[in-house]
């Protein structure tokens, strides 16, 4: 388990890329951090593996206070960006240096580094050095070199980010399956919410070195806290509009919606995933739950398509399957199901209507 | 057009433009060397008969110099020079400095290599004069410093004296060579063998010196070579007292101007130039085993 209290980190020049962080990480989890660039992910997760020293704080791994050790003793593991593969050692070397700085004997290193490679189909490759190896076998490499030490906690940073789309695809369910089988508690670094979505156990949201919302990919998808999580989650981005309670209605962007509950008068943010509307390409008649207006973009996602309505001043998005796109220009109505609109109000989620 | 005159000059021009480099080379760098190799068969001297007729005496300059007590003390202390002052001082030091620089925040960094660039580009005579006053028995900065008033560095500790003098004169050129060579190592390469627990030693052995061996090479060869012909600890001792700083370059001095033996000298001067061809030959044997490896 992985414990961080009041874990501030600040620059030199006083950029705080860590800004006083609590957070639990509970034994055996798959755990990512997502936030947009520069928010202090890789700030964060180098914190934990002792190269940075923070400015303020604690960081405990099973119990234990390791904020004052060097990184040799924290029993991580790290994989990077560039992967780190030293140029001048063949793969069994590399897979083996760990276990060669804790003195483990040449053949036990050896025997250790070829079974770690043929987990991870490498066996081939042991003699061959890292500028003979493709980048998905580099991956391979450093990510053997990393479990072959058997240490307390992996950390990875944007470990698939170097691998063209597809071999991102093939990595990250072998990633997900190889961490399940090893069950070491695993923090992961990553700015494409798709692969945290995938990949995690629990999601960690940060914006300028805060911790957001923590949450289990469904949580954070479906109940974003505040508005930057539901601007930040998803594939395409949530319609944020203004709102406003009034008598019991919500009114949006020229519709008029009925309020759930006992939400008080006053402006909200409506928030509404493209995904949770339908389109109409006529006017629905007598209903003023709807949101009108006139196709400006189409955009093909493939099997769909994001129409982006321009509504007065306001743009709304809508997915539509495949084959009910509309012309640019026509007029349309996007109706949102129910149940699926979140209201913020000072930017707290208030509930679902 | 022809593909062999891609200039399209033709012949007699392209001769034209090469010829006055040609015969700048080949007065001030061919000849004298040539003329060089001549005078060490000869008996040519400065002053007196054989400087108005020298004769010509085969290897006789060269048998008598290899039997020659004072010419192997000299290429002994040489070698004492070049592996105190060059390998051992200069390029770890300079190695030690630029290891513990770098990644130290802008002025200490700043300060401290413009203090050794110092001692690099200010003129030879200069720093020698500065050193003289430092080391000076009566009334030596060092002297006053340590309370040892009448102590004579120069006399006493010699070989010492200039090998500590050319460390702290030469050791800028390598501290910027490796500088620039440890900007070549990946942050997370480092990275990597800390977190596996490695110590410094370990990263140095394991990342760092793999990474800039042939920097280490480049730098090896050059300030050998510049140690072995350096000549500015003629300045500090003369190559005294009684011979005992007295390396290649200055023995050369002593005997060929100093005494008149031209011929004598040329000879001498002969032999450092083939020791100083083993080095580069050495050097770039190594430089290419290491390709070798590198590129499987
Ligand atoms: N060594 C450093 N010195 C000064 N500022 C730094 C240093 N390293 C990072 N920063 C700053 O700290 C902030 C967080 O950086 P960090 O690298 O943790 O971001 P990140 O979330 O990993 O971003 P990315 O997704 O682009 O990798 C940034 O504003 C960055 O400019
Ligand atoms: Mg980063």
């Amino acid at each position: 388990m992985i414990s961080l209290s009041g874990l501030t980190k600040e620059f030199p020049g006083g950029v705080r890329a860590v800004d006083s962080l609590d957070l639990e990480i509970g034994d055996g989890e798959f755990f990512a951090l997502l936030g947009p660039s520069g928010c202090g992910k890789t700030t964060l997760l180098r914190s934990i593996a002792g190269l940075e020293t923070p400015t303020s704080g604690k960081i405990r791994i099973s119990g234990n206070d390791v904020t004052a050790l060097p990184p040799g003793r924290r029993n991580v593991a790290m994989v990077f960006q560039d992967y780190a593969l030293f140029p001048h050692m063949d793969v069994t070397s590399n897979i083996a240096y760990p276990l060669r700085i804790k003195k483990v004997s040449r053949s036990r290193r050896e025997a250790r580094a070829a079974e770690t490679a043929s987990r991870l189909s490498l066996s081939e490759l042991l003699a061959r050095r890292p500028g003979q190896l493709s980048g998905g076998q580099q991956q391979r490499v450093a990510l053997a070199r990393a479990i072959a030490s058997h240490p307390q906690v992996f950390l990875f940073d944007e470990p698939l980010s170097n691998l063209d789309a597809r071999l991102r695809l093939e990595a990250r369910t072998f990633l997900k399956r190889l961490q399940r089988e090893l069950a070491v508690t695993t923090v992961f670094v990553t700015h494409d919410q798709g692969e945290a979505l995938a990949l995690a156990d629990r999601i960690a949201v940060m914006n300028a070195g805060r911790i957001m919302q923590v949450g289990t990919p469904s949580e954070v998808f479906h109940r974003p806290i505040g508005t930057f999580v539901a601007g930040f989650i998803g594939s395409t981005p949530m319609n944020l509009l203004p709102a406003s309670a009034e008598g019991g209605r919500l009114h949006v962007a020229g519709a008029v919606l009925p309020l759930p509950g006992d939400i008080a008068d006053g402006p909200l943010v409506y928030g509404l995933r493209p995904e949770y509307a339908d389109l109409s390409q006529s006017a629905p008649t007598g209903r003023r739950d709807v949101f009108s207006g006139k196709v400006a973009v189409v955009e093909n996602l493939g099997a769909a398509h994001l129409v982006t309505l321009d509504s007065g001043d306001l743009l709304i998005q809508v997915v539509v399957p495949e084959g009910d796109e509309p012309a640019v220009g026509a007029p349309a109505w996007a109706v949102p199901r129910t149940g699926r609109a979140l209201l913020y109000r000072d930017d707290r989620l208030l509930t679902v209507a | 057009m022809s593909q062999a005159d891609p200039s399209g000059l033709g012949r007699a021009r392209a001769v034209g433009f090469v010829l006055p480099g040609l015969v700048l080379i080949g007065v001030f760098l061919v000849f004298p060397a040539l003329w060089t190799i001549y005078l060490g068969l000869t008996d040519y001297r400065l002053t007196g008969l054989a400087a108005a007729d020298p004769q010509v005496v085969g290897v006789d300059n060269y048998t008598t110099a290899l039997g020659d007590e004072r010419f192997r003390n000299s290429l002994w202390l040489t070698l004492q020079y070049v592996l105190g002052s060059a390998v051992i001082g200069q390029a770890v030091l300079g190695f030690a400095i630029a290891w513990v620089l770098r990644n130290r925040p802008g002025p200490v960094k700043r300060i401290t290599e413009g203090l050794v660039l110092l001692a690099w580009i200010l003129p030879s005579s200069v720093v020698a004069f500065l050193w003289i006053a430092l080391l000076d028995r009566d009334d030596g900065t060092l002297n006053t410093l340590l309370h040892t008033p009448g102590f004579a560095w120069l006399l006493d500790y010699p070989m010492l004296s200039i090998i500590v003098f050319n460390v702290w004169r030469g050791t800028a050129f390598s501290m910027m060579l490796y500088g620039a060579a440890l900007e070549n190592v990946p942050p997370s390469h480092l990275e990597t063998a800390r977190l596996a627990g490695a110590s410094t030693l370990q990263q140095l052995r394991d990342v760092v010196f793999p990474r800039i061996k042939g920097h280490v090479l480049t730098n090896l060869l050059l300030i050998s070579l510049w140690t072995f012909n350096d000549f500015t600890s003629f300045q500090l001792t003369a190559g005294g007292p009684e011979g005992r700083s007295e390396i290649l370059p200055v023995y050369i001095y002593n005997v060929a101007l100093s005494g008149g033996q031209l011929g004598f000298g040329a000879a001498i001067s002969f032999l450092v130039l083939l020791i100083n061809l083993v080095f580069a030959f050495v050097y770039l044997r190594l430089l290419r085993d290491r390709r070798k490896v590198v590129v499987p």
